[in-house]
């Protein structure tokens, strides 16, 4: 009985070693890989910081049941003709506490950060200097940007203006679409009957030749169509993005 | 000669249904003839000839009008084309019609990662790649939904708390006919051109694209009718038909988990009725409750379908747990490490799952002051869930593990749904879900779950029962090439994904920006190497069934009651009725037994 | 319904214990139907809250409600003769059953057709009061059905008061259809 209880806390050691061992390389990778493509939105920060924050959490979590798996596998196997039974150790209440605290604690916590605070970040500022409402039918995307009073009927790109905190009013006039734009990490629904709002800043001068990211391409299945569902998206800086308005009206007022 | 006679009744019933509906439309100035309408009408006339023909008539329901039954046959193959009521030819017959759905569903996985192999397009049309995309997900849903609890639930259930059979016989084998009525829903969409809805089929998409659709919304009807019935088998003979001193604290856990998921099964699945019913009336009578036009709504379909369909993830996975935890007790030659934990977190999933439904729904439009309860309720399930985990890891510990085929799918299950359960939480971080959702991190995250937790399940089920249900050994080798096989293609297919998901692949899309190219081809490769290794276990299930090494009562040494039996056990698995006197799992205590199998006097 | 154990394989259980598989069994039932008899009125609030369209006839609906709640009273009757060996009453009682039960169709049949040109299925008030009482008919519709068998049984002499199940069944299954309908008779015609 002795000897096997301190082979208990040989193996508890090595685990225990090996734990912090993948936790620390783990997190190592996590911080020095970028795992997410280019973010050029307000939200995109909120989205990445959420998923960075999520992935050292569960880092630790992860490599334990790996390490435990992994180790019990190695160092636990006899062969398979084998018919001893192993100690019948049914419960062990120290072990069952602290994964109990610990799955509560941290699920409570994701709860809140980055759950409740990425929430608020995304509803804090209702001010939005430009609205465009979005439209979705089968299978185009018609834009028109209210205070411009310019508008885009089947689309092929979104121009918007950098730095801008822009309002997106969003609805469908047959089925379910979903305007996304992966590098502004915005992604609703566009129903019919109803208008859905979205809320960002732009932050980045970009377009779709430079990076796919910039593209307006529908995320929810709606028939046929839904894989070439989509349009280009192109950040300019506010003085061309006025500059590309004007030439937009000269060139409705001469068609 | 049954499923004959039952193809014969379905005909008529269609026939006699679509004929009514057809002169109800001449009588009322219709147009008469209206495929979909005159189908809706036929649709419960076919389902009853059906089950009529198949044998409910001649079995079951001639006693009703005073004639005699007639009686079953009790031996040779033909039973299991047959309208039977043996609980053990119901679980072979389940095991092998699901095991066939899975691999076509699987087969029609291959042509999507064709497709998929390189930007723009290959061998499909954007239409052909979203029919074979829906039926290879609905397919896959109703496996993983039905395999191990129809399978092994009906199997193994009642001779693991030593009952005779299953509390209703005849219930039984109904709910295992209504299957190829599934089937041949399933197949009649396909004919009539498929449907491009997904699994989800969400509205009003649903109501206004093809045909197809209709036929999958009363295929997942008919599923949804076979579950109920066997859910409320499997309750009552739980409760009912224990052998004496089977307590609830001495069922086996994979007795619990398959009576956890008859409870979600009997609550939730009315509401799957319920969305394809609206769906089928919408199509067929134009009715508006999706209309916005009409003042209906069209988030309603997706509130009721996620409210059936969040807890048939569990009604998936649960079992797959039930399976696990049960082999790595065996295996591990130890008892289950805290068994009430793992019962009170299978039950508290089950309880928790009703709360939890529009985490699916984050940027549907739902009102943003349900965002935070939808979050919260989706990260607190993790608790009861780990619970599972501390039970599979507790077991496992100093344990003395032999790595026989199905523990190594057990010890499969465990690794993969590690990364299923872990991407959860990202998922149920509605800020973060507003990017990942409806991308490749989803697909990636339930293949994870269903495919690396459900169906590494059931194949740790089929090779670790599979002795006691054909009384023959599979080969042992072949079993290892199939798992390391298997375990290394799926997460070189699925690993991939998450990233592909992040980087802007969104879901059932036939084509891609270009340069996501190479990681999809990478994935397509790595799926049709995942794809191969079933032939392995094709070749091994069918050889050993036919040639395999004669099995013994008990050839892993396990302690519950189904290895007190022959193999396979007889016409009513005991030959005296066992008698419970401990738990479950009596490993490393010589005194402790489970049951005393004596004669009868 | 009239399960007797393992006709296949020939072994009874005690006719007690199977009466108490047999009634569990039916309870597990119930329980199930009656959350779709939930789902649809979760349907309706939140399709129309309580709104109630001003062309539905209140008269015909409390007529058929009496009439359902009346053969409720008739089932019980039949099965409390059956109890006591009865066989004429319960025999009349549950033709009664039968004759209410199809009343209570013909009265919904007739809403119905004046229903089509008030508020036809295109509206979403047509569509909730078509499916709901659609479904609630269908269900007294399969209650009919097994009543009319177990009457026949009952007529000669198949079911006796010793094996009373059949009577039973049918008759717990009645009463939870009128239930139902207690719930969408409010539901529908009531709340506004
Ligand atoms: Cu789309
Ligand atoms: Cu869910």
């Amino acid at each position: 009985m002795g000897a096997e209880r301190s082979d208990n806390r040989v193996d508890l050691i090595i685990v225990a070693v090996l734990w912090v061992a993948l936790t620390g390389a783990g997190l190592w990778w996590a911080t020095v890989t970028n795992l997410h493509p280019i973010g050029a939105s307000s939200n995109a920060v909120i989205s990445d910081e959420a998923f960075d924050l999520l992935l050292y959490l569960s880092m630790p979590v992860t490599t334990f049941v790996v390490v435990v798996l992994g180790y019990s596998v190695l160092r636990f196997r006899v062969s398979l003709d084998e018919t001893e039974d192993a100690a019948p150790v049914r419960s062990n209440r120290l072990f069952i506490a602290m994964w109990v605290l610990i799955t509560v604690g941290l699920s409570v916590y994701v709860i809140f950060n980055p759950g409740f605070t990425g929430l608020d970040a995304l509803a804090a500022d209702k001010n939005a200097e430009m609205t465009i409402e979005v439209t979705a039918s089968q299978w185009r995307w018609d834009y028109r940007y209210v205070e411009e009073n310019i508008e885009f009927l089947d689309a092929d790109g979104l121009v918007l203006p950098v730095d801008t905190r822009i309002l997106f009013k969003i609805t469908s006039q047959d089925v379910i679409h979903s305007f996304w734009v992966p590098a502004f990490r915005v992604k609703k629904d566009a129903v019919p009957g109803l208008i859905t709002e979205v809320y960002m800043t732009t932050t980045k001068l970009g377009d779709f030749a430079q990076d796919d990211g910039f593209r307006n391409q529908c995320a929810e299945l709606c028939g046929t169509g839904h894989t070439r569902m989509r349009t280009t998206v192109t950040v300019l800086t506010r003085v061309d993005f006025i500059a590309w308005v004007d030439a937009q009206r000269n060139a409705e007022v001469s068609g | 000669m049954s499923i004959l006679k039952g193809i014969v009744g379905g005909i008529l019933g269609y026939l006699l249904g679509a004929a009514l509906v057809t002169s109800i439309r001449a009588a009322t100035g219709a147009e008469p003839w209206d495929f979909e309408v005159a189908t809706m009408g036929a649709y419960l006339p076919t389902v009853v000839g059906w089950l009529l023909g198949v044998g409910v008539w001649e079995y079951w329901a001639r006693p009703w009008f005073g004639r005699e039954a007639k009686p079953y046959t009790t031996v040779g193959w033909r039973r299991y084309f047959n309208f039977d009521t043996d609980h053990k030819v119901i679980g072979i017959q389940y095991l092998v019609s699901f095991l066939f759905l899975f691999f076509l569903a699987g087969l029609f996985a291959m042509v999507m990662r064709w497709e998929l192999m390189n930007p723009g397009r290959d061998i499909l049309t954007p239409s052909s790649y979203n029919g074979f995309m829906s039926l290879h997900g609905t397919m896959m849903v109703f496996v993983a939904v039905a395999a191990i609890v129809g399978a092994f639930g009906n199997y193994i259930v009642p001779i693991m708390i030593g009952a005779d059979d299953m509390a209703f016989p005849k219930l039984n084998a109904l709910s295992y006919w209504l299957v190829p009525v599934v089937v041949a829903f399933l197949t009649a969409s396909f004919l009539v051109g498929g449907y491009d809805t997904g699994w989800t089929g969400y509205a009003p998409l649903s109501v206004t694209t093809r045909t197809g659709a209709l036929f999958f919304n009363l295929a997942f009807l008919t599923l949804g009718l076979s579950s109920i019935v066997g859910a409320i088998n499997f309750l009552t003979t739980v409760h009912k038909m224990r052998a004496p001193g089977m307590t609830w604290s001495r069922l086996p856990i994979f007795v619990w988990s398959i009576y956890v998921t008859s409870w979600l099964s009997l609550i939730f699945t009315q509401f799957i009725a319920l969305a394809m019913l609206m769906v089928v009336f919408a199509r067929t009578l134009g009715m508006a409750f999706f209309e916005a036009a009409a003042g209906g709504d069209p988030l309603l379909y997706q509130n009721v379908f996620w409210f059936y369909s969040h807890p048939a993830v569990y009604i998936m996975i649960l079992p797959a747990f039930g399976v696990t935890l049960e082999i790595l007790s065996h295996f591990s030659r130890k008892p289950l490490f805290a068994y009430k934990w793992a019962v009170g977190g299978m039950i508290g999933i089950a309880a928790m799952s009703a709360f939890v439904w529009a985490h699916h729904m984050f940027t549907s439009g739902m009102p943003d002051v349900l965002l935070k309860p939808f979050l919260a309720s989706t990260e607190l399930i993790s608790i009861p869930t780990g619970l599972i985990m501390l039970s599979a890891l507790g077991t496992i510990w100093q344990g003395r593990l032999r790595l026989h085929v199905p523990m190594l799918f057990a010890l499969g299950v465990v690794f993969n749904f590690l990364f299923g359960g872990i991407t959860g939480v990202f998922l149920a971080d509605a800020p973060l879900d507003i990017q990942l959702h409806d991308t490749y991190f989803v697909v990636a995250h339930f293949h994870y779950v269903i495919l690396g937790g459900g169906i590494f399940g059931l194949f740790a089920a089929v090779y670790y029962w599979f002795p006691k249900m054909t009384g023959r050994m599979m080969n042992e080798t072949l079993g290892k090439v199939h798992f390391w096989w298997m375990i290394i293609g799926f997460n070189f297919t699925f690993m991939p994904m998450f990233w592909i998901g992040m980087n802007g692949m969104n879901r059932r899309i036939s084509d891609y920006v270009p340069n996501l190219g190479g990681t999809n081809r990478m994935i397509s490769l790595a799926g049709f190497f995942l794809g191969m290794s079933f032939v392995i276990f094709l070749w091994n299930y069918i050889y050993s069934w036919w040639r395999g090494a004669d099995a013994p009562s008990n050839p892993w040494g396990a302690t519950t009651l189904e290895w007190m039996t022959s193999s396979p056990p007889p016409l009513e698995n005991f030959d005296v009725i066992p008698e419970v006197v401990g738990g479950p799992y009596t490993y490393g205590d010589k005194s402790a037994k489970h049951a005393i199998l004596e004669p009868r006097l | 319904m009239t399960a007797v154990g393992h006709a296949a394989h020939g072994v009874h259980e005690a006719p007690a214990k199977r009466l108490g598989i047999n009634r569990l069994g039916l309870w597990f039932f119930i329980l199930s139907e009656s959350i779709l008899f939930v789902g649809l009125l979760m349907v309706r609030f939140s399709l129309l809250g309580t709104y109630i369209h001003e062309e539905l006839s209140q008269l015909i609906g409390l007529m058929i409600t009496v009439i359902l709640l009346a053969s409720s009273f008739t089932a019980y009757q039949a099965e409390r003769s059956m109890a006591r060996g009865d066989l004429g009453a319960t025999k009349r009682n549950l033709l009664i059953t039968l004759g209410l039960g199809t009343v209570f169709i013909a009265g919904v049949a007739f809403e119905w057709h004046e229903a089509l040109e008030a508020f036809p299925p295109s509206t979403v008030f047509g569509s909730v009061f078509f499916t709901m009482t659609g479904v609630h008919v269908f269900h007294v519709l399969t209650g009919l059905v097994m009543l009319a068998i177990v009457h026949r049984r009952v007529r000669r002499h198949e079911t006796t008061s010793t094996d009373s199940w059949p009577v039973e069944a049918s008759v717990k299954y009645w009463h939870f259809v009128d239930v139902a309908w207690v719930f969408f008779y409010p539901a529908l015609y009531l709340i506004s």
